[in-house]
Parts: structure tokens; sequence; C-alpha cells
């Protein structure tokens, strides 16, 4: 390439190298002594040092130490990935009153010591080292963008966390727009009955939930709303919601009756069209559905008794017919087996996939618990009902269900447990014996035995799926995890973030959760979305494109390559006393991405912290060491 | 550049978006996977902002493949798989023209966590490094 | 942390563990000032003293060291180490906690972290942060990564010779350091006092702790991490790599007779994620898992579950009722097997006994503060707001309120600190109408 600048600085920089041991993550598998040697000979490399852990507070006093006393001004941190640790040196920079852009970071974990071993760790490292170094020596100190952040959230879906999030939002000052698919508030919690361990009634507390935001005047509540258009960033988006008639419930779901409350005054009926919300940050709590069970598994579809739990906790709540044996559908169950696992912990060669090749190898994490309530519940009610409940393990985890599990083995609940790979049939009875089905289990509890249960009702405890919401993540760009559920940035350092700034997740759109753990989910994605507008204003990464304006020649080509209209513009300016167009980067539009870079004739137009010069000096490192 | 074309050795630089392929690369690494260690990952936010003669420039300096790792279709940046396939597709002619094995250069789509494309892209350039320094 | 003249804050997080810096770093965040009174000499809690964390096997120093970090350095909140809160009571619409600094023979505000009085000292003794596996100093830094880097010394084994205080750069050995009281006033609480193991020394069954190579599961964490005693996994007794190793889960968990009827809720994959990282440092050796059930029920959880399966950990479903001590400092294990064999005996290198969970701080004397049945501190609506307790004000979060994994516990600190933010924000308000209405 021709080189026709003069060389940029004259003051050369001066870049501390600091090597983690990541306390023998890394340093078992490259020699960290050595690099350390090696990279201190490199040019413009002031010090090398390591330390057991640079992200510990020795580890940043180091820097910070360097820095202060002038040592240093560029740092380069060889250590695990740039999603862990990026942001703590950076601050740990800007404690010691130093710019955090003069950082660079060398995964030296992920990259080296977590897939190569010996002396080819030891070189790769050097070589990563050694590019960060030379990318550090021309790196320029920046300044975060900062733009106002709207004091006002959106949370997207109505069920408990959604309700819950916009409850505490609102609770803390910050007004909300809740945005609800169908007519009615209370999502799936609404369907359910009394909820175990601790008895409450579902419809009280959708009713306390409810309640809390329709009555909040910080709160706007849109029902039969959809998210139709996303624009914007962080602290400034902007959503197009339609407003359509009120939803129709499917006629193969079960129907429930909304419970007083639930559906507020005005629903979207009044008022069809498209509105926009701008607002400065969304927490989505789209919630789940249950699963529905292929036709024929365990006789779904095939036989009439078979139904899945949630339709027996409806039909529970809705007819109960006093006696000494349950009723379902107007018949008396004499006995009932329950089989869990429906729809969960499937397993690759076992369970067949799905039309789309999706296999739900997770647990759904709640249906035990609800399994076991409803059978104990059964067993206190009519006793005259047998209860079996065919399970592969019981995970009665959280406070006083334990309890439970011991308690409706007291009242008579029979266990028996079945091996994935061996799993119970659902089959007709043999006439004569007057039930309506049998069901045949290996059970591993009597030593493998092969037993043959009968039943008047198979009840399928059916796990969790997220709801669809592809439409939105294509919107959004939310990545997805393996199980189709949303997946968060890190589940222990950033749980309720999405990659998207201003973006949070609540509730079971990231996970099976019971409706405690939803409210906390919803509590902690609110606490952060409350942090961020609270504030007033957002800072955003400087990584945007920036002019030459003294090689602009302003053909306009960068303008055509942008990809986000109105984030580059010709302008018009005085140069020399001649009117001349030049290009100018709106900062807060600005992506990022560098397409304007590629394009640009005259070299004009680069991306800070991350420009085309940089990368060559990175591609000579790599080839020189 | 003073240097004329070097010998090249067997070194391969990877393009990996900083929201799909570089995670992904992280994966691997948590998965504890091994690949080539001569495979040298570049952070970057789109390949999109490396113009034609980026890539040319690195094949002259020695570098012996390289894989661009996009998030393809997913792209958080509308438009920018599209203007980087077409751009890629004017390299390839370069390419023919400078008498490089087109070989060397890659466009691959690789998600947050599709460790097993990873593997396979890096190992099947590995191999074709390895064939054509042969 | 250095000046402990009475203070006030908005917000008082007691227990200074994972769960005490999510909570304290979300109310700092939201603007409020916060103090975080931790027992131990450094933040961290339990956490900082594992090796890796389910299910990612990400390093738990990696995860923690940032937040402590954070908490460290935030303008907005204030560690009190080494501290032991003695009262807790609601005064004027708020809290006021009783407090005492206990001694650490280094000033603080002197002390720098430098180790010399480490090196210098002659003393070993056992180290408490290291499973109690290699010794440590009677003065010493608590460990490498604690927050804050300050010396303590360990009066119990100190033998007054003087040599640190001869080689402190800045003349911080103080021998006479007293305990010393001062008051913190906050008007709201957050409890984040989570849990310890329970104790061998109470079950016959499992010998009282006196079984050579029976180790507890945070002694294996300790053999494992990174920076753990040995540097690799060894055999205590006789400093052998085991051949063998058994997993006895439940121990101490949904059973009555020892004690604890509840799930203890993390056993399952800790041990799970021990017995991975096992066979990643020693490939050639069995390890097995004897369970009652696998309870392996958040993200991601099952699929670690299967991984661990498809790298050929045995799972065996037994209740092992009895441990011996066998041969050769083998442990042996007595156990009904579910295949039809009847009671049957196996033989171990080591075994490793998940221990259960209990509470780490009782109220009793010190706040009013109701515990239920199985001693955990009551929520007051555990469905709508699992982060309330009966006190008007005082939150809870972690495993102060229940056992609970990380990921769990992170959640519920961040919910936690919403719920104090709101209290917080609702004083404020009533506090302007007030102030209006006059």
């Amino acid at each position: 390439m021709t080189q026709d600048n003069p060389k940029p600085e004259t003051l050369a920089a001066k870049i501390g190298v600091y090597i983690c041991h990541c306390g023998g993550n890394i340093s078992d598998h490259v020699d960290v002594e050595t690099v350390r040697r090696r990279v201190e000979k490199m040019p413009g490399v002031a010090v090398a040092r390591t330390n057991m852990f640079m992200c510990s507070d020795p580890g940043q006093e180091m820097i910070a130490e360097d820095l202060k006393s002038g040592t240093v001004d560029r740092v380069v941190v060889a250590s695990c990935a740039p999603s862990l640790h990026e942001k703590t040196f950076r601050s740990a920079i800007q404690r010691a009153g130093a710019n955090p852009f003069i950082y660079e970071h060398a995964n030296i974990r992920e990259q080296v010591s977590c897939v190569h071993h010996g002396q080819a760790a030891t070189d790769k490292a050097t070589v990563l080292v050694a590019a960060a170094a030379a990318k550090a020596g021309q790196l320029k100190p920046l300044t975060p963008i900062r733009v106002p952040a709207l004091r006002h959230a959106t949370v997207i879906g109505a069920g408990a966390a959604g309700l819950s999030a916009a409850r505490d939002l609102a609770d803390s000052g910050i007004p909300v727009t809740l945005i609800e698919k169908s007519s009615f508030l209370g999502g799936q919690l609404a369907r359910l009955d009394r909820i175990a361990p601790t008895g409450d009634l579902a419809a009280d507390l959708v009713r306390q939930l409810v309640e809390s935001v329709l009555n909040h005047r910080d709160i706007t509540v849109l029902t039969d709303a959809e998210v139709v258009g996303f624009e914007g960033y962080i602290g400034n988006f902007k959503l197009t919601v339609r407003r359509g008639q009120p939803a129709v419930e499917p006629a193969t779901e079960p129907r429930y009756i909304p419970f007083s409350g639930m559906q507020p005054a005005g629903t979207g009926a009044d008022k069809p069209g498209d509105l926009t919300v701008e607002t400065g940050a969304i927490v989505l709590a789209t919630g789940f559905r249950s699963y529905r069970p292929r036709q024929g598994e365990y006789g779904f579809g095939d036989f009439s008794p078979v139904i899945t739990l949630p339709d027996l906790i409806r039909k529970m709540a809705e007819r109960h017919v006093p006696g000494n044996m349950l009723t379902i559908d107007g018949r008396q169950v004499r006995a009932v087996a329950m089989i869990h696992c429906v729809g969960s912990r499937q397993i690759p060669g076992i369970h067949p996939e799905d039309e789309n090749g999706h296999l739900n190898e997770y647990c759904s994490r709640v249906c035990c618990t609800a399994t076991l309530n409803a059978a104990d519940r059964i067993r206190q009610a009519y006793p005259g009902t047998r209860v079996y409940e065919l399970y592969r393990d019981i995970r009665t985890y959280g406070r006083d269900q334990e309890e439970l599990y011991e308690q409706a083995g007291r009242n008579g609940v029979v266990f028996l447990r079945f091996e994935a790979e061996n799993a119970p049939e659902v089959l007709p009875a043999d006439p004569g014996d007057g039930f309506a089905l049998k069901v045949k289990v290996t059970d591993t509890l009597t030593f493998g035995e092969t037993l043959e249960v009968p039943a008047d009702l198979v009840v399928l405890a059916t796990g969790m799926e997220p709801n669809d919401v592809s439409d939105l993540v294509e919107m959004m760009k939310l990545p997805v995890g393996t199980d189709r559920f949303l997946l968060e940035v890190h589940p222990k350092l950033r749980p309720v973030e999405m990659p998207v700034a201003g973006i949070f997740v609540a509730g079971t759109c990231q996970a099976p959760f019971d409706v405690g753990e939803a409210c906390n989910a919803a509590g902690a994605a609110a606490v952060k979305a409350a942090a961020l507008l609270g504030a007033g204003q957002v800072e955003l990464d400087p990584f945007v494109a920036e002019v030459d304006v003294d090689r602009c020649r302003g053909t306009g080509a960068c303008i055509e390559a942008c990809l986000n209209p109105g984030a580059l513009s010709l302008v018009e300016m005085q140069i020399d006393g001649q009117t001349v167009q030049r290009a100018r980067v709106t900062p807060a539009l600005c992506l990022g991405c560098g397409a304007c870079v590629a394009v640009c004739p005259e070299n004009a137009i680069d991306v800070c912290g991350m420009t085309l010069r940089q990368y060559e000096a990175m591609v000579d490192a790599i080839v020189e060491n | 550049m003073t240097t004329a074309t070097r010998s090249r050795g067997n070194k391969i630089l990877v393009l990996a978006t900083e929201s799909c392929a570089y995670p992904g690369a992280d994966s691997v690494g948590q998965a504890h996977s091994s690949y080539p260690a001569n495979v040298y990952i570049l952070r970057v936010k789109a390949p999109v902002l490396f113009p034609d003669r980026f890539y040319i420039d690195c094949f002259d300096k020695g570098i012996a493949g390289i894989v661009v790792m996009s998030c393809g279709e997913e792209c958080p940046y509308d438009g920018a798989y599209h203007a980087l396939a077409k751009r890629l597709d004017r390299v390839y002619q370069e390419m023919k023209a400078r008498d490089i094995d087109i070989r060397r250069l890659r466009l691959t789509a690789i998600c947050t966590v599709c460790n097993r494309a990873f593997l396979n892209e890096v190992n099947q350039m590995n191999a074709v490094v390895g064939e054509l320094n042969n | 942390m250095d000046d402990h003249n009475d203070r006030n804050f908005d917000a008082l997080v007691i227990g200074g563990g994972i769960a005490g810096l999510q909570s304290a770093l979300d109310l700092a965040d939201q603007g409020f000032t916060v103090a975080v009174i931790e027992r131990d000499a450094s933040v961290g809690g339990k956490m900082i003293r594992l090796s890796k964390v389910f299910p990612t096997l990400d390093c738990a120093s990696c995860i923690t060291t940032p937040k402590m970090a954070a908490a460290a350095h935030h303008d907005r909140i204030t560690l009190l180490t080494y501290c032991d809160l003695i009262s807790l009571q609601r005064e004027n619409g708020g809290f006021r906690a009783e407090v005492i600094q206990r001694p650490r023979y280094v000033d603080a505000r002197k002390c720098i972290g430098c180790r010399q009085c480490e090196y210098a000292c002659p003393v070993l003794v056992p180290d408490r942060e290291q499973g109690g596996f290699s010794p440590t100093k009677a003065i010493a830094i608590p460990f490498s990564n604690a927050i804050p880097q300050i010396a303590v010394l360990d009066p119990n084994h100190c033998m007054l010779c003087g040599r640190c205080e001869r080689v402190c750069p800045t003349g911080a050995v103080d021998y006479f350091q007293q305990p010393q009281p001062f008051t913190v006033t906050a008007r709201t609480a957050v409890v984040t006092t989570g849990f310890e193991m329970t104790t061998l020394a109470d079950k016959p069954q499992y010998g009282r702790g006196k079984i050579p190579n029976l180790i507890d599961a945070l002694q294996m964490e300790r053999l494992l991490a990174p920076h753990g005693p040995y540097n690799r996994v060894l055999r205590p007794s006789d400093g052998k790599a085991p051949d063998s190793i058994a997993y006895i889960q439940c121990a101490g968990s949904r059973d009555k007779s020892m004690g604890q009827s509840y799930c203890s809720r993390v056993c399952c994959m800790y041990a799970i994620k021990q017995a991975m990282l096992l066979s990643g440092s020693l490939p050639l050796a069995d390890i097995t898992i004897y369970y009652m059930d696998i309870r392996a029920f958040g993200k991601g959880y099952e699929q670690f579950f299967q991984n661990a399966q498809a790298m050929g950990i045995n799972f065996v479903k037994a209740k092992v009722a009895a441990v011996e001590p066998g041969p050769d400092g083998a442990v042996v294990l007595r156990y009904e097997a579910q295949d039809g064999e009847g009671v049957t005996t196996a033989e171990h290198d080591l075994v490793v006994l998940s221990l259960g969970l209990i509470p780490a701080w009782n109220p009793a004397g010190v706040c009013p503060l109701a515990t239920a049945s199985d001693r955990f501190i009551q929520s007051r609506r555990p469905k709508l707001a699992p982060v309330e307790t009966a006190m008007e004000g005082l939150f809870a979060a972690g495993a102060a309120i229940g056992p609970k994994d990380i990921v769990d516990t992170i959640a519920e600190a961040g919910n936690a600190a919403m719920a104090a933010g709101k209290y917080l924000a609702a004083l404020s308000r009533q506090g302007q109408e007030t102030v209006a209405a006059q």
C-alpha cells in the first residue's frame, strides 16, 4: 500500500504489558515468564509484568501505579476473553486518571491456554500480545459519547414477570408502557390454581399484580398490542406498536375465565392502529407456553383420557365435583397415572426431534413440584382415587418443596421411577378390568420389575417452551440459545442483559422459572433499567466513524455505503475560502460497522479505536513474531 | 511496503465478528476443544470495514489463509453481509489475477455457539494451507 | 473503612458475599449510599473460595473479583470488613446497627498489603482458606485476591516474636489493638448473610470427620482450585493421586435424622462439576456419584448433567447408609443397590461428602427477624416478593432465605436492591409530601 502520511507521532507510546496467570488457567499451559521476557524487548513496550490474577485488586493496582508514575501511557492486558474483563481494566485505567481507551486486550485464555498446550501455546500467546501491543501503540484517547436518555421504560409481556417489572420501575419513579399481545393481563400464571408449596391462589397473585399496575399513574397498559417496529439505541429507542382486535383464544387451548380486573378498561378494540412509543430501555418479559405433546406421545391424541397437567389444573379448578373420587369430564377416576418430563429432558437418540429438528434437552424446573401438588391435592380431596407418579428424578429443589414430596408420599401417592431409554407406555386396558387405560413401566425402584398400572386418567407433566418471539429476535437482533430461550450476555456477570445495550430480559422468556423466581428476575432486570435511566443520560462507546476533513474530498462514497441512514451526511463548509462538501458523522447514530471505511477512495474515514491502520499493524505483528 | 512478498508461512488469520464468531471462538475455548495453534483471531465489529486491498496486502505480507467469520444473515448491521460478500467476490478475482489460490480466503458465518462449525472451518483452512505449502 | 465514626447511609447490607456485593452495587448504581458489613477479613463470601462454577465452568475468581473490586472502588459503597453485627434494630423510621470492628492487630490505615510480615513470620498455621490442607502464617493477607489487602494476625498462634513488627515498612502492626464498637444508621437494610456447610462432627454415620480421606466438598473445591494447596488433586492422608473417587449426595440434606429435611439445592450440580473437573485433572480415575435424585433444574444444568454422563462419570442411585475406614487409606461405603443386589459395599481411594447448606447467621438476640422451621430467614411473600421479610424496610436475598445457587442468588440480590430502592423512593416521596403538607 502507499504510505503518504508522515509518522503520526514523534512521541512514541509507552506501552505497559500485563500478563495474567489466571491462577494456573493460563500459566499451566503458557510459560507466562517467557512471554513476558520476549514482549519486554518489543518496540514501544516500556514494561512487561505478570500477576496471579490481573483482575484482582493488586493486579489492577499494578496498572494504576505504572500509569500514575508515567511509566506507561498505553496498556495491554493479556488474560481471559475480553467479554469478561475488558470493562474491568478500562475502569481501572480510568480510576488511575487516564483515558480508558488507551487499552487493548489480548485473549490468551479462551484462545490460547484453553485450546493449545506447551511451546505452541507460549508462542501463540507471544504473537497475540505482540499484535495487541502493535495496536496499542496507535491508540488515541477517546471521549465516550453522552446522549440524553429518555426517562421511560417499556415492558413487553404482561405475565408475572412483566407486571412485576413494570410496577418496580414505576415505583422507582420511571414512567412505563406495558405492552401485551393478548387482551388479558396475568399471562400463564392466570391459568393456574393453587400454587405449591405456599398454597397461594394464582388468582389472588394475579389480582395483586394487576391492581398495582392498573392503579399506577405512571404505567400505561396497552393490550392487544404488538411491537412491529424497532429503531434507535440505548436511552432513545422508538417502538412502533400495533393495536389490533382483542385476541381470541385458540380453540385448542383450555378456556380460562379471566379474573375480574384482568382486562384493563380501555382495551385495544376502541382504537386499533399503530402508535409510536419513545423509550429509554426495554424489558423483555415475553414468557413461555406449555409444551404440546406430539400426536401419540404417551397416547396423547389417541386416547381422550390422556391430558396435560395444565389441562388437569384447569379442569379441577373450574369444576369441583365433591365425592370420594376425582371426576374429570364427567367420568369418575379410580386411578390416575402422572408421567413426568414430557417435553423436557429430551435426549438425542432417545426422543424424536420435532418437525423443526428441536429437542428440549433442558429441565423445565417447575413440573415436579406442580405435579406433586396436583397429586397430593387429589389424594387429600378424593381419597378413593389412587395416584401413581412415574418420574425420572424428583426435583423438589426449592424451599418447602421437599416437604411437599414427603407429604405426597405420606398421603399415599405411589412413586415409580423409569429410565429415559425405557419410557412408560400408555396402552388400552385389558378388556374386562373396567379401566380406560393401563400404563406399562419398568420401575427401577423395585429392581427393574415391569409393572402395569391401571388408570382412568393419564396426566402428562408437560414442560415449558419459550413463546415464539422470532419477530422481536429479528427486529432487535436478540441472541437465542440452543434451547430457544433468549440468551443473556453471561449468566453470572450480566444475567439480565441482552448484547444490545438498553435491552433487558426477565422471567420465563430466558429460562423456566416458578413465580417467585420470575419475580426475582423481573426485579433484577428492573433495577438495571432503573439505574440506567435514573442518571438521565447514557454513555456510549466512542467506537464510531471519524472523518479526516483534510483528506475528505466529498465524494459521498461513504454515505452510499453507510448502513444506518442519517449517520453520515455531506455538509457544506468553507476551506481555504472555497465552499466544499465534506462528510460528517452523527456519532449517536453511527453503528461503528466500518462499511464507510472500506469504500473511501481517500482513506479519509475510519472507526475510532479500531482503525484500518491498527488492524494492519496487528497483521504485521502476527507475521513478524 | 518496502519488503517484497515474503515466503509464506502457515499463519491463518481469522476475522471474527465481536457479536458472533469471536464469542463463538471463546466458546470453543471454554469447551477445551483443540485446533491448530497457527490460527490467529482478530476481533472486528464487522468485516465490511476491510477494503479489497487489505486481503491482498495480508497475502503479500505472508499470511497463508484468511477465514472471514461473519454473523451471516444474522448480522447486526443490515446490509453489511451483502456488501461484504460482493467485496470478497472482487477479491477472489484479484487473487486469481495474482495467482493466489482462492481457497486461501473463505467467507463463512459462525454463531456464538457454533463450536463444531468453527472447528471445521479452521481445520479445513489448515488442511488447505498445508496442502498448498507442500 | 478506616474511620469508624458513627455514620449514616441510605442502605445497609449485612454480608459481603456475592449476594451482598450484587445488592450493594445495584443500590449504589441507583444513586444510594451503601455500607456493607462483613464478618470476614475480606469480602467475596463463599464464591471467592470456589474453583470453577457450573454450568459454564468459568473460574469463580474471574466472576467474583470484578464485583469485589467494583464494590471496593464505588464512590457510594463503604466496605466494613472483619466486623461483627451486635444489634440491628428499627429506630426513628430506619435502622440502627451496633457493630464491633474486630482487631486485626494491623492498622488498616497503614497496611499497604506488601506481605513482608507474612514472609517474616516464623509460625505456620493450617490455612483455613485452603481447606486446612496447606499452611499459612500467623500473620497474613487472608488470600491472594482478598479485598481489602490488609494483613490479619491470628492471636491464637502468634508467639509475639516481634519479627512482623520490625519488618513492616509502615509500622502497621499493633499488638495492642482493641475491638472497636461503632454505630451505623440507615433507612433500609438488606440481609445477605449466606450459608455454611453442615458439619461432619455431628454425623456418626460418616465417622464424625475422623475417617481419613473422607473430605467435604468445600475442601475438594480447594484441591481443584487453580491456586489450591497442592496445585493438583492428591489424597490428604498419603499424598497419593486417587484412582477411584466417590461422591455421597444428600450428606446432610433431605434427611431429618441428619438435621436437615430440606434439599440443599446446589449439591447435585457442584458434585457433577467437581467430577467433571476431576476427570480433567485425573483422566484415568473412576468417579462415581451416589445420589437419590439428580436435581439439575437450572438453565443449562440438565445438559451439563448429560455431558457428565457422556464423559463416563458413573451415577449410582443409592442412599449411602454408612462410611467406614478401609485398608490402605481406602474408604468403604455401605449402600443399598437398586439393581437387586441388596446391601452392597464399595471401596474408593477418596470420598467426598456433598454436605448440605445451613444458614450462616441466626438473627436471635441481634434482630427481631423471624426464621422458619428450616432456620433460614422467613420470606413474607415467597411468590410475589421473595425478598420481603416480616420487618418493615428489611429485605433479604441469597442463601440467607434458603439454599440457592449463584445464578439464582444474583437475580434475587438484584431484586432485593430493587425492593430496597423502591422503599427508599417511597420514603422520599412521603417526606416530600409531609413537607408540602406543612
